[in-house]
């Protein structure tokens, strides 16, 4: 008991907030590994971002086809020879951290690992339409691609992150994940790996002499706390600075309510839907599926469960994408006209209100909704009452995220309640909504919506594209192989410490080497415990 | 005075056990009675504007995360927890003591057998076995629930009535009624059971109490009964994320979890030291 | 006494060997796919997934999976994690001594508490302190040790603000001097050893209570009486000695109790120990993981109860000649 009180004790003494303190950024999950190629949780890949670079980095502007829509990062200058062909320059003033250059033999390495099967790197996908990277001259690289296409200079930089060849080659690429190197990175980015403790913390250092400018923050902690209530807590007792997203509304309302965080909203890279599988009776009728799509009062299912905090999705995209328009054809909320639909199919309306197929089968169906998100189960009860009222019975079957992947990759479902996670750019569209693709899990296979993407992805210009991936969702959303729900719009939890802190919404770091701490007095710091 | 009759007067005149087993049939009422009573507790009539409120009028113990009425999820909890502690309870005890009195009457080759195997039972480490049998299943029915619990708790039982039933053997008694030709069935009903039934009746009561508790680590975890169905654990579970902001959706399941074990602990002290008033 | 000690070593081995086959067998049929691992990873495409399996080995049957794995066991290798893609072994190496740091300072705390209160209960025997702290005991016996944890993080670490609410140090002490880290983690470590001490504690005082007041009115405690002894001597040489080896049993035996706990109490208290691992890794399906914690939890189980038969053979030479 006398050790516990001294304990505490010593504890209450206040330290002054020092200049210099570090940035704590609060997360419930630790990294992985440091690896860019490998890496594939939230925390992991906002590390690894900031020990590695790309050749050039898209602007706020999101703008993924023109070339002024990026900026230069390891690549200097990068110039178009040929339609099938980019050439990039690399800065000479670029180097890892152990003092060794950033050299175009290194970019033709990253590639190199990025596609090795072995490897196995989850983006490895997305590089497919490169067919060679070649180092010209230690400063010269050039990318070769199959076909031309309008986003040549996004698939180039967007995905890889450039890997030290000098460090890694004579590891076995099957061993990458595996070595010491992804627990203790050495990169070439604003920051260099400080400490990692397993489960606890992971320390960055700012690069001082860093080629594109100090950053403004000198040293940055990402904290893991694993409880969501306790890291927000964190947070509002100074002992944390900043969080990317605080996803449930009770805690939205307690940093709302508390003077020294305050919230900074942006879109999320994210669109939530309810994917009907069409090879499952009745779902492979498009009039049955729309007529669905048509019972649903989706404003005001958004409404109640988000409030302001959430957005109706166009269709198969976010606020993040350029794409995104009030211009998008959708299904309106109409009862009347889902029941004409049904009818003109040979349902008929039983004595209790509820749809009947011509041979007697109600119109049922199970939806999977992942527990790991509460609002969509929330959303999942609202919609339940609406499809009753209109006399569809949907059952809700709440799984653990790992049984309803795998369900879904199966195609053992009806319904599916997913939330898919969009890149900047367009094109991701087609991993999942595309004939064939291995990720569209409900098989729609639709060729006027193949025909209008390929269109849209030979267009020259954003203006020439613009209209024609709105067409093609537009006929996403007639088609109704979902019905897409809503988009969240994130809410970052920043201390008043923090000024010029603007956020990109794939990758809410990426502008973070121009953040500053404010230098006048304590701030949030050692409020109630006396932590700096 | 039978036995059976002086234990129930000594229990009747020891005030905690009396409160204890009150206190049990008191929860077994509200349980089978509430849920009549009190709404629905799946119903989510206004998902999003109940959402978290604290105690009213209208809402007893407030609202959860999921809009639903804490008080009636609680009430309905019991019964999943009554249900999982003292069917596990009598289910082990049923299991422990068949062994038990097998290893003790049989021969001595399976009586080793059976007792290597329930050595090495008793060193498994339950709440690991346990972990990995619920972190496989799906959907996890309370009947499941409870036969898992109890066909890892059964070992220590056996031991005990394996003890009891030898040293009853070689007993006076017993040699003279089977000297007389009394049949085995007969010698067990009359003579054996009313022995071992003692400290296996005690056992289990006890055992109640840790059992309810194992149930709540597993559904806390979320693993066991899941939602939306309440148990206390899973409860706990949904209440933890907004601890800070409304405290009483964990609360009222954890006071109702420590209440009703509090009770079976009193009624268990009480059969023991009604049984065996050495020790009081 | 050799001889006992090996029979039951024998029976420990059994047992741990038995906890992973078990495990294996478990882990390896649940429904769920270990490399889509937590809803926070990033998207891979089911052909990344398959890739991934076949990399791992986990297209093969199952009988030729575990043959594999008992033989990268007995050769000390514990596999690699899905998720974190490194040794199985690193991780462990890092996590259990937190685990056991724990895990140690709750049982010393819990034996001390419990076995002082139980004493005093002893000795008050039937008064009001003996009342209100058997009723205080019974309690806390009662509690699940989640809810505590929960309940004393909400009192003392979020209203009252006198202790950390999560992890084992603060961030920015890294460079203070080593009595101000060791301090620090002292005080991280309050909230989640109370949670695990005070339910065990409370069960060590109420078998600490019957034990002694059945000692106590023994017959070389009445002699001792007789012979004039003050109470306390007659307490502390001769009850609480005879106590001793029951308390090694108890501490022996509590060990599956706080394994148990450490996994409900880690993640309530981001406490980077083995319950947190072990606890990450079944809702990962990190097979690897889970049946490697499951081999030290087994090994520490055994460990254990192997201490606590050897206490017991000690106090009673009757035990050693059971057959």
């Amino acid at each position: 008991m006398l050790f516990a009180a001294a304990a505490v004790l010593a504890g209450c003494a206040r330290r002054p907030a020092t200049p210099g303190a570090p940035v704590v950024i609060a997360t419930t999950g630790d990294a992985d590994v440091l690896l860019p190629p490998v890496t594939s949780v939230t925390t992991g890949i906002n590390v690894s971002d900031l020990l590695f670079c790309r050749l050039a980095e898209l602007k706020l502007g999101l703008n993924t086809v023109d070339d002024s829509g990026f900026r230069p990062v390891l690549a200097r200058s990068w110039d178009h020879p040929d339609s099938l062909t980019i050439v990039f320059h690399l800065d000479p003033r670029a180097r890892w951290q152990d003092g060794v250059p950033v050299r175009a033999a290194d970019v033709a390495y990253t590639f190199a690992v990025y596609r090795d099967p072995a490897v196995n790197a989850p983006l490895a996908p997305f590089l497919a339409a490169i067919d060679s990277v070649v180092a010209r001259d230690s400063l010269t690289v050039a990318f070769r691609f199959r076909r031309w296409y309008p986003e040549q200079l996004y698939d180039a930089t967007y995905h890889m992150r450039i890997l030290p060849r000098h460090l890694l080659d004579t590891i076995p690429p099957a061993r990458l994940g595996a070595a010491p190197f992804g627990r203790a990175p050495v990169g070439d980015g604003p920051y260099r790996f400080v400490r990692w403790t397993a489960g606890s913390e992971i320390v960055l250092a700012a690069d001082t002499t860093w080629f594109l400018g100090r950053p403004g923050i000198a040293r940055l902690v990402w904290r893991v706390t694993p409880e969501l209530a306790t890291a927000v807590s964190t947070l509002l007792a100074g002992e944390a600075d900043a969080m990317e997203v605080i996803p449930a509304r009770g805690q939205l309302e307690r940093v709302q309510h508390d003077t020294t965080v305050r919230l900074v909203p942006y879109p999320s890279p994210f669109y939530a839907a309810i994917v009907f599988n069409l090879r499952r009776p009745p779902f492979g009728d498009r009039d049955v599926r729309r007529a669905i799509a048509m019972a649903v009062d989706r404003p005001t299912v958004v409404q109640s469960v988000f409030g302001p905090f959430a957005q109706v999705a166009a269709g198969a995209t976010g606020p993040m994408q350029w794409i995104w328009s009030d211009a998008i054809r959708q299904l309106a909320f109409d009862t009347a006209a889902a029941a004409r639909a049904l009818e003109a199919r040979g349902w008929r309306r039983g004595g209790s209100g509820a749809w009947r197929s011509a041979r007697g089968a109600p119109l049922a169906f199970t939806l999977l909704v992942p527990t790991s998100s509460g609002v969509r189960q929330q959303a999942a009860v609202l919609l339940q009452d609406e499809l009753k009222r209109f006399g569809v019975d949907m059952r809700i079957q709440p799984l653990e995220f790992t049984v309803m992947e795998r369900r879904t990759q199966t195609g053992d479902f009806d319904a599916a309640f997913i939330s898919r996670t969009i890149d900047p750019s367009p094109a991701s569209l087609l991993q999942w909504w595309s004939p064939g693709a291995s990720d569209n899990i409900g098989r729609y296979a639709d060729t006027t919506f193949a025909s209008l993407t390929s269109a849209a992805l030979r267009a020259r210009t954003r203006a020439e594209a613009a209209p024609l991936w709105r067409e093609a969702l537009g006929r996403l959303n007639e088609e109704a192989p979902a019905i897409f729900l809503f988009s969240p719009r994130n809410n970052a939890a920043v201390s008043t410490r923090l000024e010029n802190v603007t956020i990109r919404p794939d990758s809410w770091l990426a502008t973070v080497t121009t953040w500053r701490v404010r230098e006048t007095g304590s701030g949030a710091r050692g409020r109630h415990t006396g932590q700096p | 005075m039978s036995p059976w009759r002086a234990a129930a007067r000594r229990f009747g005149r020891n005030r905690a056990a009396v409160v204890g087993a009150a206190l049990v049939g008191a929860l077994v009422l509200a349980s089978l009675l509430g849920p009549l009573v009190t709404p629905d507790p799946l119903a989510q009539p206004d998902p999003v504007r109940l959402q978290d409120r604290p105690p009213s009028a209208a809402h007893l113990f407030g609202t959860d995360p999921y809009s639903r009425d804490v008080l009636s999820r609680t009430l309905s909890g019991a019964r999943v927890s009554l249900v999982v502690g003292v069917g596990a309870a009598l289910l082990a005890v049923t299991l422990g003591a068949g062994v038990g009195l097998v290893a003790g009457l049989a021969g001595r080759r399976t009586d080793q057998l059976l007792m290597r195997g329930v050595d090495v039972a008793l060193a498994l480490p339950r709440i690991i076995l346990l972990l990995a049998v619920f972190a496989v299943w799906e959907r996890v029915p309370p009947v499941a629930v409870l036969c898992v619990i109890a066909a890892t708790g059964w070992f220590q039982t056996s031991r005990i009535v394996r003890a009891a039933v030898l040293s009853l053997r070689e007993a006076d008694f017993v040699v003279a009624a089977r000297a007389l030709g009394a049949g085995g069935a007969g010698l067990v009903r009359r003579h054996l059971l009313p022995h071992v039934a003692a400290p296996v009746i005690v056992s289990a009561s006890l055992d109640v109490g840790n059992i309810i508790l194992l149930e709540a680590g597993l559904s806390y975890l979320g693993l066991g009964v899941r939602p939306p169905t309440p148990t206390w654990g899973n409860m706990i579970m949904d209440g933890k994320d907004v601890l800070f902001s409304a405290p009483w959706v964990a609360l009222a399941p954890g006071c109702a979890l420590v209440l009703t074990v509090v009770a079976f602990n009193l009624a268990g002290d009480g059969l023991r030291d009604a049984f065996d008033p050495k020790v009081a | 006494m050799l001889g006992f000690a090996a029979r039951r070593l024998a029976f420990a081995v059994a047992s741990v060997a038995a906890v992973v086959v078990i495990t294996f067998l478990l882990v390896h049929a649940a429904p769920g796919e270990p490399m889509l691992g937590t809803a926070d990873r990033t998207f891979a495409s089911p052909d990344v997934i398959a890739r991934q399996r076949a990399l791992f080995g986990l297209d093969r049957p199952l009988p030729v999976q575990f043959i594999r794995y008992a033989g990268n066991l007995v050769r000390g290798e514990l596999g690699t994690s899905f998720v974190l893609h490194r040794p199985v072994s690193s991780i462990l190496a890092e996590a259990l001594p937190h685990t056991l740091l724990l895990g140690g300072t709750a049982l010393v705390a819990s034996l001390l508490l419990g076995l002082a209160v139980g004493a005093l209960q002893a000795a008050r025997h039937r008064s009001r302190t003996d009342t209100l702290l058997g009723a205080a005991t019974l309690v806390f016996y009662s509690v699940p040790v989640f809810w505590l944890g929960l309940m004393l993080l909400l009192v003392f670490g979020e209203q009252l603000h006198w202790l950390p609410v999560s992890g084992m140090r603060s961030a920015a002490l890294e460079d203070g001097s080593a009595l101000a880290r060791a301090l620090d983690v002292a005080r991280h470590l309050v909230l989640p050893a109370a949670s695990l001490a005070l339910v065990q504690a409370a069960a060590f005082a109420r078998f600490q209570r019957s034990a002694l007041v059945e000692s106590l009115a023994g017959e070389h405690i009445r002699a001792a009486r007789a012979k004039g002894l003050p109470e306390r001597t007659v307490l502390l040489k001769h009850a609480l000695r005879g106590a001793l080896a029951p308390t090694i049993t108890l501490a022996g035996l509590s060990v599956p109790y706080f394994l148990a706990g450490s996994v409900l109490v880690e993640s309530i208290f981001g406490w980077p120990g083995l319950g947190r691992v072990a606890y990450d890794a079944i809702f990962a399906r990190d097979y690897n993981v889970i049946t490697a914690v499951a081999l030290v939890s087994g090994v520490l189980v055994a460990a254990g109860n192997l201490l606590a038969d050897v206490a017991v053979a000690l106090a009673d030479p009757r035990v050693r000649l059971e057959r």
